[in-house]
């Protein structure tokens, strides 16, 4: 069984494409995550507000896209994205 | 100055001065010479008339004299003076002043002038040494003289007159005679050389003047010479040298003295400096050197006399050195010549006691031969007496002379002894009358048959006369004898008186005399009286002279007077009593009278002398006559015939002749002879063959006669043998020495044979009558059943009886036995029988009596067990103490105690053994110690690959045995079981153990035998030791029932999460009791709780917890409510026996919440302990205890447990404490769980048992159970990287019940997350399938998470800025410790997260 992931895409009104995970993140869907990112060219901003956990394989899908995509997160995921760098590389939002 | 001028002519002054100075025209003129105007006195013709006076009377006086006048003491002198004293001084003396003159003995006289000066008192000076120097030298001179004082004109002191004479002549010459004087004042005390030469010292030492030092060197034999005396050196010198050599150049010369010539040389050189100056102030400058001549013969030596320096070398002194030499040699001459005189004297003595020595030893030697011709001439002449007359006239020839040289060689012995002063007398109180009339008696019948008459006239004396009878004997007899020879008619008379207050004995005859000048002579020895006339040329010369020996040891003395042609008197003068002689030799009681015993050959030789006599000698009525008066002739013809009752004799003599006539004599008497030759032979043969009787000659190399009798007096077995002894030697002495040495009798060579064999018989006789007793008495001992045995004090044994050879093998045969005993154990297989056996044997002379039980070994070689009884007795025979045992064989008793013993201690091994392991080792070891094995192995040959080894060897295995051994044991399974089996490790036996065949090996480590005995009880114990294995295993089988069933009614096996239980029974060995704990899973996921204690202990409580704990468990199952369920347990209870006032806590506890609903039935309140250390009874909920009241409602109450915080519940037993309230208790267990409320369940379970246990251990039954909330997490999942999903949830869950702030949730989860990533990713990549163990446990204020894979991770460092290596830098973030474990088998990740930070 793979950890719950749900993914949705939408456009924002300035056009950049809005990508909106829902669950959880880890080793087992990283490969859908990854998929749902090279899809969208150019910027992307990814809505991590509803993701209850994000692993390290998460993050590196992430850092292999952190030069055109935005991250919108809690606080839940701060740490994570703090310790691993990539809040440095990316502009992190809250909601 | 005041010197005369030679040839100067004399004025008008000498005229004048011619008047004054004409007393003596010699000195006067040469006083006239004097220039008087230089000196105080001025011109003679001006002196004052009383000077003129003096000077006149000086010069005219024949007397020597000198005289001092005037301030200056102007010196004058007479021509007597100028002659004697003044020397080379004069004239120039004349006219000087006085201290001038006699500057050199100026301090000695100058004050003595003073003297008289001053007082106007003479002085008188004799033999004053003075050394003057008148002749060119100091010279030692003497004087004695007068100083007196002379006055002038008007009585003034104005000089002073020395009438003078000179005692250098008288003063020298003295001290020189007395020197020779005393070298020669008593040389006839002086022995040796040396002695003399000391003597010479000490008196040349005497006399330094003349000679200050002296060296006498001796010539010796080879060259040289050799100084033998010094004086005047009172330390070494070079000149004082000991040796001087002929071939080089010596200090002394000596081939000039050996020549015989003297010298003066003088003492200049290196080797004279220093010389000592004896009492002299200078040394001497000369020495004399003159030999020490000898009378017609080359000169012994010289002496080297140092000459006084002060003294001229004169005539006279040189005569007196030489009169000294003189002295020296002949005193060295006569030493000599006494030396020599004295070894001449010496070697005469020495050839003296040399030529008594002979005559002493071949006298002894004679009697030997001697006794071997009269014996068998004697018993030819009894054989034929039938013969041809010729024949008998030759043997009685033969037996005569032999007689004859017997009587020689006695006389020859006893001067011997005298001279030796060996002869040793007993003087015994005789009435001499009687004893002289009966040795006279003896004669009669000769001095009759010789037609003599014969006056014996012995008149008893007024006092007792001591006499030694065998000398006195020979005394009378030697008389007698010589009286008949040389009297050839008219008579013999003996008498006694009392004469002159002594006793005298005559023995006077009308014989033919002796020349007057042949009375001299009478007396010396082996002087022989030529005369024209006697019965016989026979006669050695020593008769007389031993008599006259013989009296002089009786202090008495004998006389003689003679004319010739009308007879000779002999007197002999005794003194009365016994105050002359040695006390020691006196015996005061008068002997016991005997007949003469020595005068037969005296008689017979007289009788040979009687032409009558002669006819009849020789015959052998003749040898009867002298016997017939001596001893009867011994009845040895009986004897002869009965071999039957004769007895077997044992003859010891060097001599072969001796062996072969003593053989003849006793083989013709009938005895059995064994026949050897010296007393070391003797011995062996008695050792194997115990004779009769034993003969043995004295004198016998190696081993002597007695020393025999003493070596067999030293030997119990031979002790009782009588021994006759033979000897040479005569005299009282020799037999005490023999019967003192403990010889049975005593026979002196030469005997007669039927003496001997009269000895002989008597002996045997007795020796039979003795063996007679000791043949009763070993009848006696062989009789007794137990064996019997006599030992000497080394422990040897000497005797022993028949049971003795019996028991053991070893018979008398084979005695004596010494130690090692042949029946002690061999010391090098059996070391311990060995000593124990050895020392029973050598502690028996040390012990007064006892038993004791030791190992012996059969001469057949098997084991015996003897018990010894011995006890130390005196032995009377020989004084020694003995060891007199006695043994009995105990070997069944022995082994039946033996048998008992081992199955005692095997019993008590197995009975104490609680499993089968404890009973195998502990009846192996009690094998190993019963044959003091070096090991006991047991195999087990069960269902395993290899047989299990016990062994008292604890280090062994099975596969370190040796494979022989191994194969060995493994063979010994075909044995049928309890057969006993010995192999070259020692035996083997096969029993069945319960895990199946067991063989068991004795091993006993040394080549030491076991007895059937031993193999038997080995059979015994392996049979007992089955049959116990069997019960052992059986008890063991019930005791493991017992527990798994006792186990069963206590508890769950398994307990959920998060809880720990501990149960403390207080009957051992019961596991159970009256307390129980449970828990129950209930369907919905809940646990019940149930924790409870039936009133009692032991079996009969556990019993009743038993049902209890099932009812209430069934309950729990069939409704999760607490309350009801105690309901119901209430009915229950009272339905069981024994259970009712059961007190019970029972709850039902939900794990996800913490909530824990509960009911308590009489129970102690549980303990919560919050993670911030807060404590809360669980006190709600409570009524009685079970079926007190049942029909009362039970209430039930809900506490929530916080996460983190441990619960306690337990039985009474834990806390209750007499005079102790319950409450202590409960506070102090919840101190020990607050304690520990961050440690894990388990360890704190264990100190909470541990820490309120009292001191001597629980005396109730304690059961108790701790809850820690929430329980920790388990999970084990698939290597697979869909279960991170399922165990984020799972854990994500339990973390919420730790409740926990939600950031660490979430931290945690990552952590965890990527830790069980890696797991997956990299610990099992190869292999699929593969488990990971994830383990998450709350403490109260930390999380601790284990994450454990069978892989490898690898290293973080290859890793890094990869997927993983961003995962374990999460960790390391997220996480307080982050700990990676790798192992073989697996890799561990241990986190720690603080709560709250």
């Amino acid at each position: 069984m793979t950890a719950p992931l749900a993914l949705t895409s939408s456009r924002r009104q300035d056009g950049v494409t809005v990508l909106t995970a829902v669950g959880e993140i880890d080793m087992s869907n990283t490969g859908d995550l990854a998929t749902a990112i090279e899809q969208v060219p150019g910027p992307i901003v990814l809505d991590l507000t509803g993701v209850e956990y994000l692993d390290s394989a998460g993050l590196s899908v992430l850092f292999a896209h952190a030069d055109r995509i935005q991250l919108i997160a809690t606080a839940l995921l701060e740490p994570v994205l703090t310790i691993s760098g990539l809040a440095d590389l990316t502009t992190v939002h809250r909601p | 100055m005041a010197r005369h001028h030679d040839g100067e002519p004399a004025g008008p002054i000498a005229d004048r001065a011619a008047s004054v100075f004409a007393a003596d025209w010699k000195v006067g003129a040469d006083l006239a010479r004097v220039d008087w105007s230089a000196t105080p006195l001025g011109p003679p013709d001006r002196w004052p008339v009383s000077l003129q006076t003096a000077v006149s009377i000086l010069l005219a006086s024949k007397f020597p004299m000198w005289m001092a006048w005037g301030e200056d003491l102007t010196f004058f002198c007479n021509d007597a003076y100028r002659r004697d004293t003044l020397g080379q001084k004069y004239p120039w003396a004349l006219g000087r002043p006085s201290h001038e003159v006699w500057e050199e003995i100026w301090d000695a006289i100058g004050p003595r002038i003073q003297t008289v000066l001053a007082t106007g008192e003479a002085t008188w000076d004799e033999a004053l040494l003075l050394f003057l120097e008148r002749s060119g030298y100091p010279e030692e001179s003497y004087h004695t003289f007068s100083y007196s004082p002379m006055r002038d004109d008007d009585g003034r002191i104005v000089g002073m007159l020395c009438v003078v004479s000179e005692d250098t002549e008288r003063v020298i010459g003295d001290r020189r005679m007395a020197t020779l004087r005393d070298l020669g004042s008593d040389p006839s005390v002086l022995r040796t050389e040396r002695e003399m030469l000391d003597f010479a010292v000490t008196q040349l030492g005497r006399n330094p003047y003349d000679l200050p030092f002296t060296l006498t060197y001796l010539y010796q034999e080879g060259g040289g010479a050799r100084l033998a005396a010094a004086t005047g050196f009172p330390g070494g010198h070079p000149a004082a040298v000991d040796f001087l050599d002929p071939g080089g150049a010596t200090v002394w010369p000596i081939e000039m003295p050996l020549r015989g010539e003297s010298a003066v040389m003088p003492l200049d050189g290196a080797v004279f400096a220093d010389l000592p100056p004896g009492p002299w102030a200078a040394a001497p400058a000369q020495a004399m050197v003159v030999p020490l001549r000898q009378q017609g013969g080359q000169p012994y030596g010289f002496l080297v006399a140092a000459l006084n320096r002060y003294r001229a070398m004169d005539e006279g002194y040189g005569a007196f050195v030489e009169l000294v030499a003189g002295y020296i040699a002949a005193g060295i001459g006569s030493a000599r010549s006494y030396g020599a005189q004295q070894r001449r004297a010496e070697e005469l003595m020495e050839l003296d006691r040399a030529k008594t020595t002979f005559f002493s030893n071949i006298s002894h030697e004679f009697r030997t031969p001697l006794t071997l011709i009269m014996g068998p001439v004697q018993e030819l002449q009894n054989r034929l007496s039938d013969a041809d007359p010729r024949v008998r006239e030759e043997l009685e020839a033969i037996r005569r002379n032999g007689m004859r040289l017997g009587k020689l060689v006695n006389n020859l012995l006893d001067f011997s002894r005298i001279e030796a002063g060996r002869m040793r007398a007993v003087y015994e109180r005789v009435d001499l009358a009687v004893v002289t009339r009966e040795l006279a008696s003896v004669f009669r019948s000769a001095v009759v048959k010789a037609g003599l008459d014969f006056e014996v006239d012995c008149q008893t004396l007024p006092s007792a006369v001591y006499v030694d009878r065998d000398m006195w004997e020979k005394v009378v007899l030697n008389l007698l004898s010589n009286a008949l020879k040389f009297t050839f008619e008219g008579s013999i008379r003996v008498t006694t008186r009392a004469v002159d207050g002594q006793a005298q004995v005559e023995v006077a005859d009308t014989g033919i005399g002796v020349a007057d000048e042949e009375m001299p002579r009478l007396f010396e020895r082996f002087h022989r009286i030529e005369s024209a006339r006697s019965r016989s040329n026979e006669g050695s010369g020593i008769g007389l002279a031993l008599a006259k020996e013989l009296i002089a040891l009786h202090g008495g003395v004998i006389t003689a007077t003679s004319a010739v042609g009308e007879g000779t008197c002999l007197t002999i003068r005794l003194p009365f009593g016994s105050a002359h002689l040695p006390s020691d030799a006196v015996f005061s009681e008068p002997g016991v009278d005997s007949a003469p015993t020595g005068a037969d050959p005296f008689l017979q030789e007289a009788l040979r002398w009687l032409p009558s006599a002669g006819e009849s000698a020789g015959g052998g009525a003749g040898a009867a006559v002298g016997r017939g008066e001596q001893a009867p002739e011994p009845v040895a013809g009986p004897r002869r015939a009965g071999p039957a009752d004769a007895g077997r004799v044992l003859v010891a003599d060097d001599n072969a002749d001796m062996r072969d006539y003593l053989t003849r004599l006793l083989r013709g008497a009938g005895y059995e002879v064994t026949v050897v030759a010296d007393g070391r032979q003797a011995l062996e043969s008695v050792t194997a063959d115990v004779p009769d009787l034993i003969i043995s000659d004295v004198m016998m190399p190696d081993l002597d006669g007695l020393a025999l009798v003493a070596a067999l007096r030293g030997d119990p077995r031979t002790a009782s043998i009588p021994v006759l002894l033979l000897s040479a030697r005569a005299g009282q002495e020799a037999s005490i020495e023999g019967l003192r040495a403990g010889a049975d009798d005593y026979l002196v060579k030469p005997f007669a044979a039927a003496e001997l064999l009269a000895r002989v018989r008597a002996n045997i006789e007795l020796s039979q009558l003795r063996s007679h007793h000791i043949r009763w008495r070993n009848a006696l001992v062989d009789s007794l059943q137990e064996a019997f045995f006599i030992c000497e004090q080394d422990g040897t044994v000497v005797e022993t009886n028949a049971a003795f050879g019996g028991i053991l093998g070893y018979g008398p045969e084979g005695l004596p036995y010494r130690p090692a005993h042949p029946w002690w154990p061999e010391a090098a297989t059996e070391p311990e029988a060995h000593r124990r056996v050895a020392e029973a044997f050598t502690a028996l002379p040390g012990r007064d009596r006892g038993t004791q039980t030791v190992p012996v070994t059969h001469r057949e070689g098997h084991r015996l067990w003897i018990s010894i009884a011995s006890d130390r007795v005196r032995d009377p025979d020989s004084d020694r103490t003995v060891i007199v045992g006695t043994f009995r064989d105990v070997t069944a008793e022995y082994y039946a105690v033996q048998r008992e013993t081992a199955l005692a201690a095997l019993a008590g091994c197995l009975a104490r053994a609680t499993s089968l392991p404890e009973a195998l080792t502990g009846a192996l070891e009690e094998l190993k110690n019963l044959w003091h094995a070096r090991r006991v192995v047991a195999a087990v040959f069960g269902s395993g690959d290899e047989p299990v080894l016990t062994t008292t060897d604890p280090a062994l295995a099975w596969p370190q045995l040796a494979a022989e051994r191994r194969r060995a044991l493994a063979d010994l399974r075909q044995q049928p079981a309890l057969t006993t089996v010995a192999d070259e490790a020692g035996a083997s036996v096969l029993l069945e153990h319960p895990d199946g065949p067991l063989v068991l090996g004795i091993e006993l480590g040394e080549q030491r035998p076991l007895s059937v005995e031993d193999l038997l009880l080995l059979s015994l114990l392996g049979s007992h030791l089955a049959q116990g294995l069997a019960r052992v295993h059986q008890i063991e089988q019930q005791r493991e029932t017992a527990i798994a069933l006792q186990r069963a009614i206590l508890g769950p096996s398994s307990l959920p999460e998060g809880f720990a239980v501990r149960y403390e029974p207080a009957t051992r060995p019961l596991e159970v009791g009256g307390d129980w704990y449970d828990t129950v899973r209930l369907a919905d996921g809940r646990i019940g709780i149930v924790v409870g204690d039936c009133v009692g202990r032991g079996l009969s409580a556990a019993s009743v917890m038993g049902q209890m704990r099932s009812a209430c468990r069934a309950l729990l199952l069939q409704d999760a409510s607490p309350a009801r369920v105690l309901t119901v347990l209430d009915q229950f209870a009272l339905d069981v026996p024994g259970a009712v006032c059961t007190t019970v806590f029972c709850g039902v506890l939900d794990p996800e919440t913490g909530n824990l609903t509960y009911s308590s039935a009489g129970h102690p309140p549980g303990i919560l302990v919050h993670s911030d250390g807060g404590t809360h009874l669980l006190e709600e909920g409570r009524a009685l205890p079970l079926a007190v009241r049942p029909e009362h409602p039970r209430p039930e109450s809900i506490c929530a447990i916080p996460a983190r915080s441990t619960l306690l519940l337990y039985t009474d037993g834990l806390v209750e404490r007499r005079r102790r309230s319950l409450s202590a208790g409960i506070d102090q267990a919840g101190a020990v769980v607050r304690a520990g409320r961050d440690a894990a369940v388990e360890d704190l379970a264990t100190d909470v048992i541990n820490s309120l246990a009292p001191a001597g251990g629980y005396d109730d039954d304690v059961a108790l159970l701790l809850y820690r909330h929430p329980a920790p997490l388990q999970i084990s999942f698939a290597a697979e990287s869909s279960q991170l999903a399922p165990v984020r949830q799972a854990l994500r869950g339990w973390l919420d019940q730790c409740d926990l702030p939600p950031g660490t949730v979430q931290n945690v989860l990552v952590a965890v997350g990527e830790a069980c990533a890696n797991a997956i990713e990299h610990g099992h990549r190869e292999v699929r399938g593969e488990v990971v163990l994830f383990r998450a446990e709350a403490g109260v204020d930390s999380l601790h998470l284990t994450i454990t894979d069978s892989g490898s991770w690898k290293p973080p460092e290859i890793q890094s800025g990869t997927d993983r290596g961003r995962g374990l830098t999460l960790m390391h973030a997220l996480m307080n410790q982050v700990v990676v474990t790798p192992g073989p088998t697996g890799t561990t990740v241990r986190m720690h997260k603080r709560i709250g930070l």
